[in-house]
Order: structure tokens, then sequence, then C-alpha cells
């Protein structure tokens, strides 16, 4: 013991001070430096994208006045903290001498820095700091919270209105609206009668009804999908195409449908209820019945019917109003008559219904189609009305309200003060055009938006596709599969599986994507769908285990209450598990679905073109990625690409990146406040 | 769920019901089983154009050959794997040298001085660097690092050169060893560290000398996962490291000791296994040549190599961990 203590002392007894104050500086500066490299590249490469270091300082004043000055004066007007404001004051009038005499210094007697100058230096050590800060300190305040709310649902709600015209550039309108005509309408009626109705056989029919309506809804031209009727289309060349998959679709889904229809009828003949919910559901099996049996007729029969009335079929505009419009003008004037009351959810559908259509046909006047204006006054107008709403109930901080109408106001008068002082602009590369236009040879001309579709379209079906099999798997693990036993042993190996499958490399993946799904199955090289499946395997371990552990979250006694009601454990899944758990899946979901939007590799692997000029129509058309392109764009030689173009396309991708996290975590924030 | 309710029958045996149960615990089984089948078919799809690579070219010729050509212009297909061994070692370690100190450090700072405020700010940012796309920090390697690096300590380094593209793996990694070791630092019960303070100890001596010790296990278990991960890093090296898979010149020193100058390692270009693989698939991607299964040579190289060193950090993680 005695000669174990002296070796104890010779350990420990030295105490220094300066030795642990020098440790604890160091760890504090390695957790800090990756961080800070990071944060010097970043700053980089927005300098780049935005081209900044070659705009003058009287470009950059006029919108630091305009546009910063307002906005930290909103926050401090929000915080309401005289000690904030003035540190605030002070670091942004104390940083301007500062920073610009030290770097005129350094730039005197050591070297110059490249491609910065103060001004930049200032507006990314100073300003950028000082507003994100204030801009936190303001959020925490009522007036605050309003005001990054509505915008935050504005920038969210034209974010929503941007891919769902994405969305349509991939799938046909045409054919959307014959899957919602034909198959979500019915689908959904279905659900309400089977869910009024529980006991009855048709809820086993939605879900045949739902797969069919996918089928309808992705380009119908493909012989996977579809048998198709031996006619001559010859004579419609433009609609032939689609129209024949659409028709072979259809009748699968109208034979589906029928059965389920005739039943109901029959059943509600039989019963003779006299309640309000079985007439109603006798009705709708009626009309579904009836729609189904001349469908079939017509299609198997006298397919010409439908085939020259083609150019009857509603435009664009005309679809989307029918098809996203009404339904989610209902659901929303719904929900209101749920939470608020019924007079609100009448004004709240007329609000929607009036900013949608009428705005959609006014924006023909400052030159945008109503076809692309009603997908964003509709994904930005029903958030922003419930928002307001909420606002308006609370009475609290209703003046940050102004926040949108003070940023807005800041661009304008900038770029009128910009335009009357006549200052050029620096020539950004992150531009209007360059989200807008096709690749090109030339630098100044080359736009990123083939590559925006192609990811947006890899990243909704891996969404789709991860998050039935990332849930399917984790419900399965968790609620399902047996402890003990044999199986208990199966589950385990299913565990440990996951979580190699986790540490495999990307581009093995890669390999698998190319093998398999290109080579073997024959999907096709660099097409959507092949990298939409490899994706999925990849982010399917991470996918699965962060459901894992949200349904892990939800406690037992909640399980056990749902069975002791005597529910089924599917029950349980469906009513009790999964509400409980889904925010936490959706941030996982959302997570992961960062990691898939990001990789490069397996995409080179399984034969992503180098570039594309037109977006892809379909999933089996060859796409690209943004990776991809960033990729293809920085193995060029010329200066042009590596700096400007490829900047423009990262900073697209990280505020991309940006907008799903920040997605996750408000989700998540929420999920919090909740529990 | 437990066992308990694993005893009563919950699949009720009326009708639809029934149907129900049985349709969607089925698909979930299948949703499940998807997981399984795609380690087959990861496997499965590696050894078959493997094995045609084997019969077309001695393994022994792939495991020990010193040139690397499976595009040459006319002339012949050489295979050999140890240029690109040697590439990846050297980024490997050139990133370990980067990742394991500082995120080491940065585990010891969240789990043993941050405060609680520090470590909720400090943590997200971290983990912000894990979620970068690789092919950004490819980017920021060519176009930001090389040439601050010629401007200031090594003019003569070249365009794509291995030590840019081994600092951004470094950096990339660097939350990986941090958040495994921090949560093994953290699992360390207070006791331990009470104990040492009774003894006198510094909160240096009690980080250095009980802390770290007492969760070796973990902080090793996540080098691993760190090395492995860079091991497989694709689009960085891709990016930033150029293609030239040449072993670097042995020169003579004193007393004619060969050796190998590290500039012309770090500073040159180099080619890592990922960086071949991702080169073929440029050239040829429909199949059938045997640099098509070569390439799959490769990434069952990668494949074994990343899980074995994954199985190896599982069995520290287990066998050494400390129970308290």
């Amino acid at each position: 013991m005695g000669v174990e203590h002296e070796h104890e002392q010779t350990n420990f007894g030295q105490v220094s001070r300066i030795r642990g104050k020098i440790f604890e500086k160091l760890s504090l500066g390695a957790s800090v430096f990756g961080i800070l490299m990071l944060a010097v590249l970043l700053v980089y490469v927005v300098v780049d994208a935005f081209n900044l270091s070659s705009a003058s300082p009287e470009w950059l004043l006029t919108y630091f006045i305009t546009l910063v000055v307002p906005f930290i004066g909103f926050c401090l007007y929000s915080a309401n903290d005289p000690k904030l404001t003035k540190q605030a004051v002070l670091a942004l009038g104390g940083g301007l001498p500062a920073i610009a005499g030290t770097y005129i210094g350094v730039e005197a007697f050591i070297r110059p820095v490249p491609g910065l100058t103060w001004q930049l230096i200032y507006l990314f050590t100073v300003v950028v700091p000082v507003t994100a800060y204030v801009g936190f300190a303001g959020s925490r305040e009522p007036v605050g919270r309003v005001g990054f709310g509505l915008l935050g649902r504005l920038v969210g709600g034209t974010a929503l209105g941007f891919m769902f015209l994405i969305l349509f550039v991939v799938f046909e309108p045409q054919a959307w609206f014959w899957a919602y005509t034909l198959g979500f309408l019915p689908a959904v009626g279905m659900l309400a009668y089977s869910r009024r109705q529980p006991k009855s056989i048709v809820s086993v029919f939605f879900a045949p009804g739902l797969i069919a309506a996918s089928i309808l809804a992705v380009k119908p031209d493909d012989p996977f999908i579809t048998i198709r009727i031996p006619l001559d289309y010859s004579f419609l060349p433009y609609a032939a195409d689609w129209i024949e998959g659409t028709i072979s679709a259809v009748t699968i889904y109208l034979a589906v449908l029928s059965v389920p229809a005739a039943i109901v009828v029959k059943r509600a003949i039989e019963r003779r209820r006299r309640t309000r919910q079985a007439q109603i559901g006798g009705i709708l099996a009626l009309v579904v019945g009836v729609t189904a049996s001349i469908g079939i007729g017509v299609a198997g029969f006298a397919p010409e019917l439908i085939l020259t009335n083609y150019a009857d079929y509603p435009g664009d505009w005309g679809i989307y109003v029918w098809s996203l419009v009404i339904p989610l003008t209902l659901a929303s004037a719904g929900l209101t008559a749920l939470q608020v009351s019924r007079k609100a959810a009448r004004q709240t559908g007329v609000i929607i219904l009036f900013v949608t259509v009428v705005g959609s046909q006014a924006a023909t006047v400052v030159g945008i189609s109503p076809k692309t204006a009603v997908l964003f006054l509709l994904a930005v107008s029903i958030p922003t009305l419930s928002f307001l709403r909420q606002v308006a109930k609370r009475q609290n901080g209703v003046i940050g309200v102004v926040l949108p109408v003070l940023l807005a106001g800041g661009v304008i008068i900038g770029a009128v003060i910009v335009d009357i002082w006549g200052v050029t602009p620096p020539d950004i590369w992150l531009n209007w055009s360059f989200l807008t236009a096709g690749p090109s040879a030339t630098p100044e001309l080359a736009g990123f938006y083939p590559a925006i579709v192609g990811s947006v379209l890899l990243i909704s079906l891996v969404a789709v596709f991860s998050f039935v099999l990332g849930v399917g798997t984790a419900v399965f693990l968790e609620e399902y599969a047996p402890d003990t036993g044999l199986g208990g042993k199966v589950t385990r190996i299913l565990q440990i599986n996951i979580a190699n499958l986790a540490a495999v490399p990307s581009v093995v993946y890669g390999l698998l994507g190319l093998g398999l799904f290109a080579n073997l199955l024959g999907f096709g090289l660099g097409t959507a769908i092949t990298g939409a499946l490899t994706l999925t395997l990849l982010i399917l371990p991470i996918s699965i285990v962060s459901a894992q552990e949200a349904i892990r979250a939800v406690p037992d006694s909640m399980r056990n209450g749902s069975y002791a009601m005597g529910a089924t454990r599917w029950q349980t899944t469906k009513n009790v598990v999964l509400p409980e758990a889904i925010q936490g899946i959706l941030t996982g979901m959302i997570l992961s679905l960062g990691r898939a939007i990001g990789e490069t590799a397996p995409l080179i692997m399984i034969g992503f073109p180098n570039s594309i000029f037109n977006p892809p129509s379909g999933i089996l058309e060859t796409t690209t990625a943004m990776p991809m392109q960033i990729y293809v764009w920085s193995s060029s030689v010329k200066s042009g690409f590596r700096y400007g173009a490829v900047a423009a396309g990262v900073v697209t991708l990280l505020i991309v990146l940006l907008l799903m996290n920040a997605t996750a975590i408000i989700i998540r924030n929420r999920y919090q406040r909740d529990a | 769920m437990s066992d308990s309710q694993s005893d009563l029958n919950l699949q009720r045996s009326r009708g639809t019901e029934r149907i129900k149960e049985g349709t969607y615990g089925g698909f979930m089984l299948v949703c499940a089983a998807v997981t399984l089948l795609t380690t087959v078919a990861i496997a499965f799809t590696l050894l078959h154009d493997t094995i045609s690579f084997v019969q077309e070219y001695p393994i022994v010729d792939f495991l020990t050959g010193l040139e690397w050509s499976p595009n040459p212009a006319g002339g012949e297909l050489l295979f050999g794997i140890v240029p690109l061994l040697f590439g990846t070692i050297v980024v490997t370690i050139t990133s370990a040298f980067i990742a394991l100190p500082i995120g080491t450090l940065t585990a010891i700072y969240l789990s043993e001085y941050a405060s609680t405020r520090k470590r909720a700010i400090l943590k997200p940012m971290l983990e912000i660097l894990a979620g970068i796309p690789t092919v950004v920090y490819g980017y920021f390697a060519l176009v930001y690092i090389t040439p601050a690096l010629q401007a200031t300590l090594f003019p003569s380094m070249s365009t794509f050169n291995a030590l840019s593209a081994s600092l951004m793996v470094g950096i990339m990694v660097i939350p990986m060893v941090s958040s495994i070791s921090e949560d093994a630092m953290s699992a360390v019960p207070d006791e331990l560290r009470q104990a040492g303070y009774g003894l006198g100890a510094t909160k240096f001596e009690v980080s250095t000398g009980v802390v770290v010790p007492a969760s070796i296990s973990g902080i090793v278990s996540s080098y691993i996962l760190a090395i492995s991960r860079a091991i497989g890093e694709t689009m960085i090296v891709v990016v930033a490291m150029g293609s030239n898979a040449t072993l670097p010149t042995v020169r003579e020193g004193l007393f004619n000791i060969p050796f190998i100058h590290p500039g012309d390692v770090l500073l040159e270009q180099g080619m890592t296994i990922t960086v071949a693989m991702v080169n073929i698939v440029g050239g040829d991607l429909v199949g059938g040549t045997i640099p098509y299964d070569a390439m799959f040579a490769l990434g069952l190289f990668l494949f074994i190599t990343t899980l074995i060193m994954n199985i190896i950090s599982d069995i520290i993680a287990e066998r050494y961990r400390e129970e308290y």
C-alpha cells in the first residue's frame, strides 16, 4: 500500500496551474479549429459566388444602409435591451476603423491578402456575427418571433412552391390530373368511408388504389408498369406516348376499384341502414362504381372516345386549381374549422382561393405565367395565413409582421439608389439565370437548372423509398421482432448488419448500383431511378436507426394502454406509436436525406452523365444532380468554372442543405416543446 | 416488444382484421429483409465480377504488382494494387495526424471542460463538419487550401496534391472521433473523477490520468472508425489529389540509406483505391472488360477492409469496455 501511495503522489501531486490552463486552452482551440477553418472557407466561397471581391464599396454601403441596418434595428427593437443595443452599436462602429486600420497595416507591411478587401473582412468578421447574435436575441422576444416566423413561412412557402414547380417539370401535369381525379380522390374517399365503417372490407382496397394512382402519376409510357393496348396512335403525334400508358393504368385501376365499390353498394342496400354515414358511403360507392364501369367500358371497348377528346383536357393552370388549390383550400379550411370556428374557416377558404386564383391571373401583368404563380401563391398563402391568424389571436408582438416589408423595401430602395447613383453592381454568379439555365461551355452562361431539378427528383424518390423502408424496418425491429429465442438471434443479426452497412464506403454502394440496378436489373445507367435506389440503400441504415430511436422513445405505458383496450398490434402501431414518434422520425429522415443530397461518388459509379442540357422528364431518364455538376465543373480547367460557377453551385447546395436542416430542427424543437 | 406481450395472441382471428394484421406484419418483415438483402447483394455483386477478374488476371500480380495502368494507350493492362494502397495509406495517415489529436482534445474539452451552454453550441457546429458534402470539401481543398499553401509554406506544391486532400479528409472525420470519444468519456462515472480530486489531482490530471484511460476502449474504437472512413473517402481525393498512380522515387540519404522524401509524396499527385475506381468508371460502364472487373475487385478490397475495421472496432469497444 505504501508503495502505491507513493506512486499516486508522483502522478497527482504536482499541482501546476499553468499546465492545466494551457491544456484547457489547447483543447478549446482544437474544438474550434475545424469550425473556424470551415467558416473561413465558407466566407471565401460566398465571396466567390456573389463575386463580392469585385463589388464596389458604394454598392456594399448602399445595401448595408438599406438592408442590414434596418434589420439590426428591428432585432434590437424586438430584443428591447439597452445593454445589447449599446454593445451592437459599439461593435459595428468600433469594428469599422479597427478592421480597416489593421487591414491597411497588414497590406502595407506584410503582404496583401488575396481576394479580400477590408470592407469584406468587416462584413464577415463584424457585421455577420453581430447580425446573427442580434437576430438570435431578437428572435426570442415576441416581436422578433412574429417577424422571423412570418419570414420563415414566406421563405419556406417559396421553397415549397419551387419544389412543386420542379415536380411538375418531371411528372407531367396531365398525368397528375388523371392520377388525382381517378386515383387519389376516390382512394381518399374510400379511406374516409372505411374510417366511418371500420369493419368494411373497402379499406383493404385503399392501398391498391394508391398504388395505381402513383402508377398513373409516374410517366406512363413505361413498359414496366403498363399493359399496352394494341392500338394505332400514330394519328396523335404528341399525346400518343403518354395516353397509351395512361389508359392501361386507368383500366387496371378501375378494375381494382370496381370490386370494393360493388361490395359497398351491395352492403348498403342489404343493410338498409338509415344513418347518414351509410347513405353517404352508399352514394359514394355508387358514384365510384358507375365511374368504374363506364371507365372500363370506354377504355376497354371504345378508347377512341378518350383519345379524340384529349384536346379538351384542362390546361396546366386549370389542373393545378382543380387538383391542388381546391383540395388544399378545403383541407386548410377544415383544419381552421376544427381549431377556430366555422366563420374563420370560411374566411380562410375565400382568402386562399382569392389570392391563388385571382393573384395568379394578375401575375401575368408582371410577366409571370399564371400556372407558375398559382403554385407559389398556394405554397406561400396557406402557411402565412394560418400564422397571421395565430398572431392576431395572441395580440402579442403584432408589429413584427413588418419585418418582411422592411426587408423587401430595403432591397427595392437599395436597387433604386444604386441605379440613380450609377454604381455598377458586381457580376454575381449566383443569380437568377444561373438557377434557370442549363449547362454551357461558357462559364458566364452556365446554369444549374437541370442539376437542381435532378437533385429534387432524386431526393423526392429517395424520401418516398427510404421513408417506407426505413419506418417499416424500424417498426418491425421495435414492435414486431421477438427479443428471445431463434427470432431474437435473427433480430440481433439484422441489427448488427444495419450497423455494418452504415460503415460501408459510399463508393461501394455505387458499385452495387452499377452492378445490380443499372446492369443486372436494367434500370439503365445514370437514370433517376437507379440513382434514387442506390442512394436509398446508402442512407437506409441512418434512417432506420433514427426511426428506431424515435419509436423507442414512445413510452411502453402507451402501448400497454392500447393493448388493454383490445387493439391489435398493427392498430397500436398505427394509432399510438407512429403518431407519437412521427416528429422524431421526420427529423431523422430529413437529416439522412441531407446526406443523400450531397453524395457524389455513388452517382459517378452508376454513370451519371457529365452534363445534360434539359432536366429529366421522367424517372427512367438520365439525369444529373447538384453535387455531380459541382464535381464536373471543378475538374474543368477554365477558371470561370473553377472559381465562379462552382462556387455558386456550392452555395446553392449548401443553402438547400441549410433549409433542410432548419426544417428538421424546427420540427424537433416543436416536438420537444410539446413533450 | 417485451416478452410478456409476445405470449399474448395479438393477431385477432377474425376475417379482415387478420388479413390486415398479416399484410402489414408481412410488409414490415419484407422491409427488414431488404437490409439483409443489401448486404447479400453487395457481396454478390462484388464477388461476381471479382471472380471473373481473377480468372483473367492472376491474383498474385494484383496484390503485389507495383504498377497500375488500367487504360494505357495501346500499352498492356497492369493492375498492381500496391501504388493505390500506398496512396490510400498516405491519405489515411496524414488525415489521422489531424483528426485523431484534434478529435481527442475536442472530446476532452466537451466532456470535461465545456459548460453546458458551450457544449450546446459546439456540438451541433461540429456536426456541421460531418454534414458538409464531401465534394464541397474536395473543392475547398483544390481551390482554396492548395493555393494558400502554395503562397505560404510550399511554393513547389503541385495543383493536385495529397496534402490538401488529406487535410480536408482529416477535418471531415474530426466529428466522428470527437462524438464517439466524448460518449465514452461521458460514460465514465463521476466517482472516479471525485476520487482523483480527492487525491489532490488537478483537473488536467483527472482528465488525462483518469478519464482518458478509463474510456480508452471507446477512444480507440472511434479512431478505427475514423480511419476506416478516411480509407473509403472518395470525392475529396478525386477532386483534389489528382490521379497519378506511381510510387515515389526512393532517394539515397546519408550513408546510402534509402528513404522516401515526404515532399515527394505529399506535395505531388497520388492515387487512392477510390480514385482508381472512379477513373475506371469514367471510361467503361457496360461491363465485361478487365478494367470493369478490376474496379469490382478494388471495391471488394475496400469493402472487406472497412468491414474488418468495423468489426475490430466493435470488438474493442465491447471487450475492453470498463464496466462500472
